[in-house]
């Protein structure tokens, strides 16, 4: 039934949509930014830390949580010595980088399956947060607000160590000039493995989050995340890492926006919408929403 | 005598295919002929991405295109009147042959193609990849809800299904197209932008046309591909035609090498190939002695494989070179 | 035992780009504390022998030594630490991030922070505009002021070796005077430099030595009493 769309509702939800896929493009964002690689295999790892949630449900939730965070910072640095450092080796071309990052979320997700089979597991260490309280007739999850903080915060402590630290200069210096950075002496692979590191703690952080709302795990769980994300990065400009994360924020608040407000016949067109926005933006602006107004700067791959 | 080879090499392999495929029996018959269809699909994506080096992720969309219309026009009337009755008119009346509907195919692959690269061949790097896409998430989300050009997110199935000699037919006249097309002077100028964008417009030539031009030509035959396609299966329905074949089809070009029509259709057959192999595996196969693997094999394997190809050899298996050119 | 000990030695030195050679087996020598000049036409050679000096070039042949110690094989990030410093054409700061923050850059390299506050006093010293602009953005600077910047950042590296590639590129004649005096004050506190440069006269007539490099192999030596002669570069110029 239509009822009048209650707005605060609906924009509560999806501030809380937004704020995860700002997280996950921000994850998306720093890896691109430092090795101009877009990593499709991003969302397995978040899949993968919820993986580890659901097989350590019932153990003290700090510890659960830990082993969540370990086990995906191990994923994402396996992902870079494994596949990307040796191709990056063999000279790659970006177009070959980026198909194999697709390979590598492929056999990921032939992996989940063969371990964990299709049924799905669930998640339930933070279960409790679904629960509401009310704001003038708007029911406020916590999980909303402890999605909204934890974003904040992780965005903080990212944008602290890059700015006030001097291994957080010497990503954002190999970020703008990777070749320049080398020469004066910058080591690469530790920046690049560092950036992996935190790329990893904010998708543990992300599984953790998105399995409050959405506690089944499958092997394809994290196949739309990416997208969207990629899709949030890519309209939001992918040049600087906050561009990246309003972008993210963009996408995931107007499809939380849109999915609430539109009639459920229209609703099944939403992706569609969703995309075809994607597609004015990039022709009106290659160097996305919030970038500058340089086209040329992006051309890669 | 080396241009003889270029064609020859990859014809002779899909008459090779084809000939095994219609003398076998008919389980093996669908993976072989499933191969022959993905050569065709690999070798129109080549015929863009291959010449452009611009990665597309909507090609699956001008194969669903082609497989649509050709499935849609060859079904029986009555039976659309019963499964499918919200179609457009002229849809559910129609019945055409199976030539006619491969036509038509290509027809609505180029098409669609225009319409999608008029405006996006204006973008290079990562936003094209993005925006192409975003043309593939549309098309599946439509083809998927709107009940006037397809079945929905139901199969249709009872597409009049064609010969393992036609089909090769039809996957031989996209391997000459595309060679047609690499050995004219618009491969050669498409190529030149690839090498050097720069030297290239200094020369006059156009990167927008000359990517329009081959985004369209690969459109038509991903279009035809996509008729084969549904004259092979014998189905229609959305989810063929979306990450999975995008993510498969890609692969298998990138892993026979992205460069050469050799490698596109060698690495269509071996990526099929292998992953036939492993399926058969799963129900226990005999090779000297009996193997058996666990279900879910198949994937992880695949996966593995191409990982590794990828890593070990970053040029595809062929190296980007067409077949009788082994040496530099 | 009377020549200067060897800062930097290049032995045999070849690079190749996708098979075209661009460096055909060079050896050079520069002393302790001397300055050498390496000069020569567009696309002689010049910045590829610097790259390979640096480990950034594909696969070089040949032999590069600092102080004896052979830099085959390494990462330009462990040739740095080493020692070797690259100031490289086109200046190469970073422009959206702060003067400040890109002299930063340069400890990257330093073996150890000690002596910092002295040296960073030094360049601070060398460059007033480099502690005068500090919190400004580096792209906010002017060409002569970002090439400050960037000699300023590899000294703070405290090297043992300078590589500048065409630092008086598109500067006004009074500052390349003034940049050239500066090298000179550099060379006193113990750095020895190799200067690539375009503007082959000048160079000549202030380094110890210039080697004169055309087609990837080097022509001709000359000391700074040969700088009138411009016959003989000519010629190695064109040959």
């Amino acid at each position: 039934m239509l009822a009048a769309v209650n707005w605060g509702q609906a924009i509560a939800d999806a501030i809380a949509l937004g704020a995860l896929y700002g997280l996950v493009a921000v994850g998306i964002g720093l890896v691109f930014g430092v090795l101009r690689l877009v990593n499709f295999a991003y969302g397995e790892l978040i899949t993968a830390g919820a993986y580890v949630l659901a097989y350590t449900y019932g153990w003290p939730r700090p510890i659960s949580i830990l082993l969540c965070v370990g086990a995906v910072v191990a994923l994402a640095l396996a992902q870079e010595l494994v596949a990307f450092r040796p191709l990056r080796r063999g000279g790659a071309t970006p177009a070959t980088m980026l198909v194999a990052t697709f390979a590598v979320s492929f056999l990921l997700q032939a992996i989940y399956l063969l371990a964990f089979g299709s049924r799905g597991q669930i998640v339930g260490t933070l279960g409790r947060l679904n629960s509401a309280f009310t704001v003038d007739g708007v029911d406020i999850r916590w999980i909303l607000l402890v999605t909204v903080v934890t974003g904040l915060v992780l965005l903080g402590a990212t944008a602290a160590v890059l700015e006030r630290t001097s291994v957080g200069l010497h990503i954002r210096a190999a970020a703008t000039d990777f070749r320049t950075s080398r020469l004066l002496g910058v080591r690469a692979n530790r920046v690049i493995m560092l950036s992996f590191v935190i790329s990893g703690v904010l998708a543990a952080a992300v599984s953790v989050l998105y399995t409050v709302s959405n506690p089944l795990v499958q092997p394809t769980m994290g196949v739309p995340i990416t997208i969207f994300a990629l899709v949030g990065v890519v309209v939001g400009g992918m040049d600087r890492l906050w561009s990246a994360a309003l972008g993210g924020f963009a996408v995931g608040l107007v499809y939380g926006l849109f999915s609430d407000v539109m009639s459920s016949t229209s609703s099944v067109y939403l992706p569609a919408v969703v995309y075809g926005l994607v597609i004015v933006v990039l022709l009106l602006r290659p160097a996305g929403l919030f970038g500058a107004w340089r086209s040329a700067q992006v051309e890669r791959v | 005598m080396r241009r003889v080879l270029e064609l020859a090499g990859p014809i002779a392999l899909v008459a090779a295919t084809a000939a095994i495929a219609s003398g076998i029996s008919s389980a093996h018959q669908l993976e072989f002929e499933t191969a022959l269809v993905m050569v065709a699909i690999v070798v129109a994506l080549y015929v863009f991405v291959g010449n452009s080096g611009v990665i597309s992720f909507g090609h699956a969309s001008f194969v669903a295109a082609g497989a649509y219309l050709a499935g849609l026009v060859t079904l029986d009337p009555e039976t659309k009147n019963f499964t499918t009755p919200g179609l457009f008119h002229v849809l559910l009346h129609a019945q055409i042959g199976l030539v006619p509907s491969l036509a038509l195919a290509a027809a609505v692959g180029a098409a669609y193609a225009i319409v999608v690269g008029l405006p996006l061949m204006r973008l290079s790097g990562l936003p094209a990849g993005i925006a192409t896409f975003a043309v593939l998430g549309i098309t599946y989300d439509v083809l998927s809800y709107w009940g006037k050009i397809g079945p929905g997110v139901q199969t249709l199935s009872g597409v009049p299904e064609a010969s393992s000699w036609s089909i090769a037919a039809g996957v031989v006249i996209v391997i000459v197209a595309a060679y047609a097309y690499q050995r004219s002077r618009f491969g050669r100028m498409l190529r030149a932008t690839r090498e050097d964008p720069a030297a290239a417009r200094a020369s006059g030539i156009s990167i927008y046309r000359q990517r329009l031009l081959a985004f369209a030509l690969s459109g038509a035959l991903a279009g035809l591909a996509g008729g084969l396609y549904v004259h092979q299966l014998g189905i229609i329905t959305p989810e063929l035609f979306y990450l999975d074949l995008t993510f498969v089809t890609l692969a298998m070009l990138v892993f026979g090498g992205m460069g050469s029509l050799w490698g596109a259709v060698v690495g269509a057959l071996a990526i099929s190939a292998l992953n036939s192999f492993l399926g058969d595996a799963e129900n226990t196969v005999d090779v000297g002695f009996h193997l058996t693997l666990p279900n879910g094999t198949r994937l992880v394997t695949v996966g593995a494989v191409m990982a590794l190809v990828l890593i070990l050899k970053p040029s595809g298996l062929t190296g980007g070179r067409e077949f009788g050119r082994w040496r530099r | 035992m009377s020549e200067p000990e060897a800062a930097l030695e290049l032995e045999g030195l070849e690079v190749a780009y996708r098979g075209v050679p661009a460096v055909r087996g060079i050896d050079l020598t520069v002393g302790r504390g001397e300055i050498v000049g390496l000069v020569g036409p567009n696309g002689a050679g010049k910045s590829s022998t610097l790259h390979a000096i640096m480990g950034a070039a594909p696969s070089p042949r040949g032999d590069v030594r600092l102080y004896g110690r052979s830099l085959r094989g390494l990462s330009p990030e462990r040739v740095a630490r080493l020692g070797v410093a690259l100031v490289p054409e086109g200046r190469h700061i970073y422009s959206s991030l702060t003067v400040e923050e890109n002299l930063r850059l340069g400890y990257a390299a330093r073996r150890s922070h000690d002596g910092l506050d002295e040296d960073v006093a030094w360049v601070h010293a060398l460059f007033p505009v480099v502690h005068e602009f500090e919190s400004r953005k580096a792209g906010a600077l002017s060409g002569g002021q970002q090439q400050q910047l960037a000699i300023a950042r590899a000294l703070v590296a405290k090297p043992d070796v300078l590589l500048l590639d065409e630092p008086s590129l598109g500067l006004a004649p009074t500052i390349v005077e003034r940049l050239f005096e500066t090298l000179g004050e550099i060379r006193d506190r113990g750095v020895s430099i190799l200067l690539v440069e375009q503007r082959a006269q000048l160079t000549i007539a202030f380094a110890d030595r210039t080697h004169v490099i055309a087609n990837g192999a080097l022509k001709l030596t000359l000391g700074p009493q040969d700088a009138g002669d411009t016959a003989r570069l000519t010629a190695a110029y064109l040959s």
